[in-house]
């Protein structure tokens, strides 16, 4: 499809997920449950050393296949299965065409897998004029409504039982009333006759056992245990990244999968099956198709193939703030959310995944359950980069990255104007509150903070720093934020940490972190961005390069090593960096061990706490601002989910999806209210910038600010003031 | 036995402890009402169980199983092992006949010597390895307690396409070797 249509299209379809009644009531209210009844699952378990045993299972079959994929033929055949091997979607479903027709057959019927979804397998068998009827419960009603799949574990939780009762009553021909215990009995009834009656059924796997050549089956309905059982043949479609060595492996897996799909402790069944079972007076028929469809090349890609470990959970579907806006059918295309934007792009092709990779928010809240420890944030960058790359970002962001940003003194010069141009919109304000005509869309939801008189580089020489032997000596990253949007917390940073006895410098050749260029898909100018920041901050050879924005630690910590990876001389340079960058409550907590210095400075008041994405999952750090704001006075009021994001994601918001920002936002809203609080305390200047303008746009009595901002505070207000 | 009948009854199993044979029929024919499919297993023939079932005047179907299960009303089977933690019964299934009454049936009653109870998922494992080894072909299930489904709006519910009741009968001295059910 040509970019612009398709981008048309997609943004058609958000549109009408969001208008949709239900929709984000319904997966919000699955979301809630999911994470504790995942909690309760896994719990006494070490979850990381299980998916460290899953992560290594996965590679090991990876980086040996051939050997893998030959024990599991021998093992299978010998059995009494037949094993094909198929390189494509058409290969797949052309053998299994071929065998219907020979063996005369005329309805199929189907247990839930995905790998048929993903090849589209009952489309070509209908049009060839054979009956498939899928029999798991959510399959069939999907089936129904003429639709796919939109969650791979639950496939019709977009929609309302009232829904599938009409579905059901056009089905049967009778009123079928819209409550859950009679449409389940409806559909017992009506699939029955349909197991008894057909010639062959297909079923997926979860895992392919190369040490007995058995599949193993995890269901809970029981549909699969008669699908493959009833029918004379069975055949079974299956990934080639479902092989297993052992059966210890599979146990492994299948133990972890329920727990994380669901919060399941284990389905009603589990099969293993193999070989020609016996089936009424002969033997079964028993057809393993082994599907590739891209999986090879998956495993070729350094960069992507981890996302082979995926075990189909969904879990990073029922995590991802954007999946709870607009579901499956816009955030996937067969395979949704996270992982399913990877393997759009290997199994269906770039251009499929294309307006899906820019859908990810980048809140790794996905990266955080994964079970098999795919790192999908990092994948779908890559996606973007590649993209990038291929289509270009966009005239206006490429113009941006490339011409304003890489010459900081040009960019920084150009913020400097607009803090003058914007004058007649804040009308002398802090915020901006409205925006004439077209950008009007983009303070209806939230307010926007305006660009400082003065930004923090031009202010550094007026604070006053009079430490006579410093304990250390740190470089202020400021980011754009900061510096211009926010001096004030550059101030706040430097009152706080000469508190501590740390002395504060600005490097002024430091320019913008490269994120909003990397994010979009411009690795060359987050490159040249890279270096310039390095040489920057290294080159008064500070103790520490602390920061106030985790986006920006994550980048000088961690990107900055991936994008100069290639160049040794740079690396030992950006390795220098990463070592000592760090965000300020951290560096408080942690390296000065300083909470006590504020001991019961602030005024007691009630904080709440958002849990910014970068700094939980990125650094790790999620504690540190905790214990700050207790031992300086605050109570903390927990919010419920603290640690989901608040809908900024940087360009996001603003140009990529505003709509789905604005609902992410509207929940963090609404669970700060509902925490009670006087504040809520945040370590982003970005978080800041959104859930400020929301609560400001919806003229709540709720203050909003970085935990810097309140130590600082208080420190101004008690005996240490100068 | 006690983690085995806690976490049973979490996922909605019943279970039921039976002195002998004779209690064991009599539970069944509380519980059932209509054909009972009634597979060859080693243990249930060695004790009788289906002269004791007919003695209490219930129908026991032993033959033809694929023309009969679709209407029958219970499935009765052994179980080759048991699992604690997760309250889950092992079967070797690969005949038929004990896959046609263990799926299509409104209940499964499954009698399982409290001697075969081992304590975690992992213990079973060579087990499992040990059955593969001797069968050539292989059908082993792990049932968990009955069908369910929460494909309607989360709501979970059950009995779907498998059975709606799982009875699980504790009956010591019945058979304490796990590659037979």
């Amino acid at each position: 499809m040509i970019k612009p249509e398709r981008s048309r299209n997609y943004q058609n379809r958000i549109q009408d997920a969001l208008l949709k009644p239900n929709l984000q009531e319904t997966l919000g209210k699955f979301a809630d449950a999911y994470v504790l009844a995942r909690e309760a699952a896994f719990a006494g378990q070490d979850f990381e050393a299980l998916r460290d045993s899953i992560a290594e299972i996965k590679d090991e079959v990876r980086n040996n296949l051939p050997k893998y994929l030959e024990e599991f033929t021998t093992n299978a055949e010998a059995a009494g299965a037949k094993v094909f091997l198929a390189k494509t979607a058409e290969d797949a479903n052309r053998y299994i065409l071929d065998l219907a027709r020979a063996r005369g057959v005329k309805k199929i019927v189907k247990s839930k897998s995905m790998a048929s979804e993903e090849t589209h397998l009952n489309r070509a068998l209908i049009e060839a004029g054979v009956d498939v009827l899928e029999t798991d419960l959510g399959e069939w009603i999907v089936q129904l409504a003429g639709e796919r799949p939109s969650h791979m574990v639950l496939p019709a939780i977009h929609m309302v039982k009232e829904e599938v009762a009409e579905l059901f009553s056009k089905a049967t021909g009778r009123t079928e009333s819209a409550e859950i215990p009679h449409l389940v009995r409806v559909a017992r009834e009506q699939l029955r006759q349909a197991y008894l009656d057909a010639d062959l059924g297909i079923t997926g796997a979860n895992a392919a056992i190369a040490e007995t050549g058995g599949l193993a089956l995890v269901t809970n309905e029981g549909n699969a245990r008669l699908t493959s059982t009833l029918p004379k043949i069975h055949v079974a479609l299956v990934g080639i990244e479902k092989l297993v060595p052992t059966l210890e492996d599979a146990h492994n897996i299948i133990n972890v999968l329920p727990k994380n799909a669901t919060g399941q402790l284990i389905t009603s069944y589990i099969s293993w099956i193999r070989g020609a079972v016996p089936c009424g007076d002969a033997a079964k028929e028993l057809h393993i198709v082994l599907l590739d469809n891209g999986r090879s090349a998956l495993a070729e890609s350094a960069v992507c193939r981890d996302a082979l470990r995926c075990i189909k959970c969904g879990a990073c579907a029922n995590v991802c703030p954007v999946y709870q806006i607009v579901g499956g059918h816009v955030f996937g295309h067969v395979y949704i959310s996270a992982i399913g934007i990877i393997l759009t792009a290997f199994f269906h092709g770039l251009d499929n995944a294309a307006e899906l990779v820019k859908a990810c928010i980048g809140c790794r809240a996905c990266v955080a359950v994964c079970p098999s420890k795919i790192d999908l944030e990092s994948i779908i960058l890559h996606l973007r980069e590649v993209l990038g790359e291929e289509e270009g970002i966009g005239t206006g962001k490429s113009l941006v990255f490339k011409k304003i940003m890489r010459n900081r003194k040009l960019f920084h010069g150009m913020l400097r104007a607009a803090s003058l141009l914007q004058k007649p919109v804040t009308r002398g304000e802090r915020s901006i509150r409205h925006l004439p005509l077209f950008f009007s869309g983009l303070t209806e939801w939230r307010t926007l903070p305006a660009i400082a008189d003065k930004p923090l580089r031009d202010l550094w020489n007026t604070l006053p720093q009079k430490l006579e032997k410093p304990r250390y000596r740190v470089a202020f990253f400021a980011g754009c934020l900061n510096d211009f949007v926010y001096p004030e917390l550059g101030q706040d940073l430097v009152k706080v940490l000469n508190h501590m006895n740390v002395d504060v410098s600005f490097p002024l050749e430091q320019n913008c972190c490269g994120v909003p260029a990397l994010y979009s898909g411009d690795r060359e100018t987050a490159t040249a961005l890279a270096k310039q920041n390095i040489d920057a901050m290294l080159q008064s050879a500070p103790d520490f390069v602390i920061t106030t924005c985790p986006t920006c630690t994550m980048s000088l910590q961690r990107d900055f090593l991936d994008l100069l990876k290639e160049n040794p001389e740079w690396t030992s340079k950006a390795q220098q960096l990463s070592a000592i960058t760090m965000d300020i409550s951290r560096f408080i907590v942690d390296e000065l061990d300083g909470s006590s210095a504020f001991a019961g400075v602030a005024d007691l008041s009630s904080v709440t706490y958002h849990d910014s994405c970068h700094l939980k999952r990125g650094a790790g750090v999620w504690q540190q601002p905790r214990e700050l704001l207790e031992r300086s006075g605050h109570t903390l009021a927990e919010m419920a989910h603290s640690d989901r994001c608040c809908g900024f994601g940087g360009s996001y918001s603003f140009t990529g999806h505003p709509e789905i920002a604005r609902r992410i936002l509207a929940d963090k809203i609404r669970d700060i209210e509902t925490s009670q609080a006087d504040c809520v305390a945040m370590d982003c200047p970005g978080c800041l910038m959104q859930i400020k303008g929301g609560l400001e746009k919806q003229e709540k009595p709720i203050r909003a600010a970085h935990t810097i901002e309140l130590l600082a505070e208080a420190l101004r207000k008690t005996k240490f003031e100068d | 036995m006690d983690d085995f009948i806690a976490a049973l009854t979490k996922v909605n199993g019943c279970c039921e402890q039976v002195a002998d044979i004779g209690a064991a029929a009599a539970y069944i024919a509380r519980h059932s009402d209509g054909p009972l499919l009634l597979p060859p297993q080693p243990s249930l023939l060695r004790i009788g169980l289906r002269e004791e079932l007919v003695r209490a005047g219930l129908p026991v179907i032993d033959n033809d199983w694929r023309a009969q299960a679709p209407t029958a009303d219970s499935g009765i089977t052994g179980a080759n092992f048991a699992i604690a933690a997760t309250g889950s019964i092992v079967l070797d299934s690969t005949q038929e006949a004990v896959r046609l009454a263990s799926t299509l049936p409104e209940r499964h009653f499954v009698l399982l010597d409290p001697a075969k109870i081992l304590p975690e998922a992992t213990d079973g494992i060579p087990i499992v390895r040990r059955i593969h080894q001797e069968t050539p072909q292989t059908y082993l299930a792990y049932i968990t307690g009955p069908s369910r489904t929460a494909d309607i709006e989360r709501v979970l519910t059950i009995g779907v396409h498998g059975p709606a009741e799982l009875h699980i009968l504790l009956l010591p001295g019945l058979s304490d070797d796990p590659m037979e059910s």
